[in-house]
């Protein structure tokens, strides 16, 4: 009876994992996208909108699940851009989970719990081939194995983080401690006449203030990694979305503020060559010198005409003595005719438009035929996109076209300027 | 050091932001949205400390008996994370947890249920595998181990076969037949 009852529980068991991974999945509430919360005081807001919601090792997953993928084929790049954060292991399309119309599901297995939780933060709510993902943990996909690897995993880590810690600790304060005694007199007097300037008074007390302050605050910690890691990076996009993107376009009403150009580039490319850097900072005019063997006519002839105006610009500055820092504003140079000042203003505008992909464009990574760009825009959700350039492909796709169009605001002849500026800047 | 130490300071005080507005607003969702901050601090190990000397383990351990259920699931999901260090492990013994969390099994919520068993994992030693591994509790999770969900069926799998030996599971299920605890039944709803 007993066995009878053991066995038919590590049927059932056995049974649903074998079936687990590839059977009909089911709609759970963790799948679902919650809404986000919008009445948390600003000392509590991070730094992307989230809903409430608590996160535990249950909750995560080396099993990621993809929705919104756009059915038009794209399983190939998906896997992809997973793969960058991390070994993927198995894959497969979820065809009979509920998707909506156009797109396509995926079940993506990767080999460490760390990558699928950087896949997951960096792929989720982001636009992709025109569709927006969303990305969730889906341990119900897990074998017992994998949970029970998973928590053991995660215990010994936990165990090892606090061990460290505590070391460090130790360690601290035993540095703090010889700190003291040693310098305790010199350090005395250094330091609390700054910190207690309202009581410095009673200057004679001043050594017991001091013990104390060592004594009560002890060492503390250091603040978490991924905490860190995390935050770093995101510093980085916001800075590079809002704030810089705020000065760009002041730089950039001012074609003459080639300084301003010249860092921007910098940022881009940070690790591109000094050459090509230096280049653009000392040819004023440099941007346009960029267009490479399709050679585009139109863009020539207005880069002679830009040359001239700046030209004059330049004279004009110079006759005039100025002091102090100049005001970004653009220079009214009338060409003294309509259509040379529609020409001159569409230039400019072409300008501002290429030099703002370059600086959204951060190149990702180099492959043997691809050179992928992450694009930041301010636009909505735009916020990440990846473009791919291939090898050879200098003409811009109308899906492209259509995505510029959308985050740049980018027309056509701009959008072709741009993709062959970037093919000739990053040598391709 | 010096920058190192500031953070960590920072952060320290922040958490003690984060325990007074708790304890002082009247309001159920700023409470709910502190609750869950905390408990998601509480993931982060190098927070550990911090949480430990606010009392947070205690400010998890009152949720569980709360009615609004949101505070028993982020409470609860706060505990599973705070049991995987074993000094918090220790304070929530001391705390009466064991209870606390048994009667979490029986929640409505499949989060909740999932973290007290995460948490019950975690509580165990030397001392307390034998009030955890109790037939109640064994049933239960035997019971949790025929379920529907994969992730309650998995987890409930790993406790019988890593907490307790074999003769336990089959004296527990022996008594199945004869009489049933209410260990993780939940209650109808009303």
């Amino acid at each position: 009876m007993v066995n009878r009852k053991t066995f038919t529980i590590n049927m059932a068991a056995r049974n649903r994992n074998s079936a687990g991974c590839w059977s009909a999945p089911e709609v759970y509430k963790h799948h679902e996208q919650r809404r986000v919360c919008i009445s948390r005081p600003k000392y509590r807001e991070g730094r992307k909108a989230k809903a409430v919601k608590v996160y535990t090792i249950n909750l995560e997953s080396r099993y990621l699940m993809v929705q919104g993928v756009p059915a038009i084929g794209v399983m190939p790049e998906l896997i992809q851009l997973c793969a960058l954060y991390g070994v993927v292991e198995e894959y497969r399309p979820l065809d009979e989970y509920p998707a909506e119309e156009f797109t396509e599901v995926y079940l993506v297995k990767f080999q460490k719990l760390t990558s699928a939780r950087a896949a997951k933060r960096h792929m989720d709510e982001k636009s992709f081939y025109g569709g927006v993902l969303h990305v969730c943990y889906v341990p119900e996909y897990e074998t017992v194995e994998d949970t029970r690897l998973k928590l053991q995993d995660r215990r010994r880590y936990v165990i090892r983080t606090t061990q460290n810690k505590a070391r460090e600790k130790i360690k601290q304060q035993r540095e703090e401690e010889e700190a003291t005694t040693s310098e305790t007199t010199t350090t005395a007097t250094d330091r609390i006449p700054d910190r207690y300037e309202k009581t410095s008074d009673t200057s004679n007390t001043w050594e017991l203030p001091n013990s104390n302050q060592f004594s009560s605050f002890p060492p503390l910690p250091l603040p978490p990694q991924e905490h860190q890691y995390y935050g770093h990076e995101n510093q980085q996009e916001s800075i590079a979305t809002e704030d810089k993107m705020g000065t760009l376009h002041n730089a950039f009403v001012d074609v003459q503020h080639q300084l301003g150009q010249s860092s921007n580039f910098s940022q881009t490319s940070s690790d591109r060559d000094q050459r090509t850097e230096h280049r653009l900072t000392t040819n004023p005019t440099s941007a346009v010198r960029f267009v490479p063997r399709k050679t585009n006519l139109e863009n020539r002839k207005r880069k002679k005409e830009e040359a001239v105006e700046n030209l004059l610009a330049d004279v004009s500055a110079k006759n005039e003595p100025f002091i102090g820092p100049k005001l970004p504003e653009p220079p009214k140079l009338d060409m003294e005719d309509v259509s040379l000042n529609t020409t001159v203003s569409l230039i400019r505008n072409t300008m501002k438009q290429v030099m703002y992909l370059l600086y959204c464009l951060k190149q990702v990574k180099t492959k043997t035929n691809r050179i992928e760009f992450i694009l930041y825009s301010h636009n909505s959700w735009w916020k990440k996109s990846l473009i791919f350039f291939r090898w050879g492909q200098f003409q811009i796709s109308n899906h492209w076209r259509k995505r510029l169009n959308h985050v740049a605001g980018f027309d056509h002849t701009s959008c072709l300027f741009a993709v062959n500026v970037l093919c000739f800047y990053f040598d391709i | 050091m010096c920058s190192k130490t500031n953070e960590g300071s920072d952060r320290f005080e922040y958490l003690q932001t984060l325990v007074t507005e708790f304890q002082d607003t009247d309001s159920e969702e700023a409470k709910e949205q502190v609750l869950a901050n905390l408990a998601n601090f509480a993931y982060d190990p190098k927070n550990m400390e911090h949480l430990r000397e606010l009392q947070v383990t205690d400010l998890f351990l009152d949720m569980l008996t709360e009615e609004n259920h949101n505070f028993v699931e982020f409470g609860m999901g706060g505990l599973c994370n705070l049991s995987m260090d074993p000094e918090c492990r220790d304070i929530i013994l001391q705390n009466s947890g064991i209870s606390l969390v048994t009667n979490c099994l029986s929640s409505q919520r499949e989060e909740t249920v999932l973290s007290a068993v995460t948490t019950l994992m975690n509580l165990i030693t030397h001392s307390s595998r034998s009030d955890i591994t109790n037939p109640a509790i064994l049933q239960c999770m035997l019971r949790f181990s025929l379920s529907e969900s994969p992730r309650l069926r998995n987890l409930a799998a790993v406790f019988l076969q890593d907490c307790c030996t074999e003769e336990q599971v089959a004296r527990v299920e022996q008594q199945m037949h004869g009489q049933q605890t209410a260990v993780g039944i939940p209650l109808p709803k009303d």
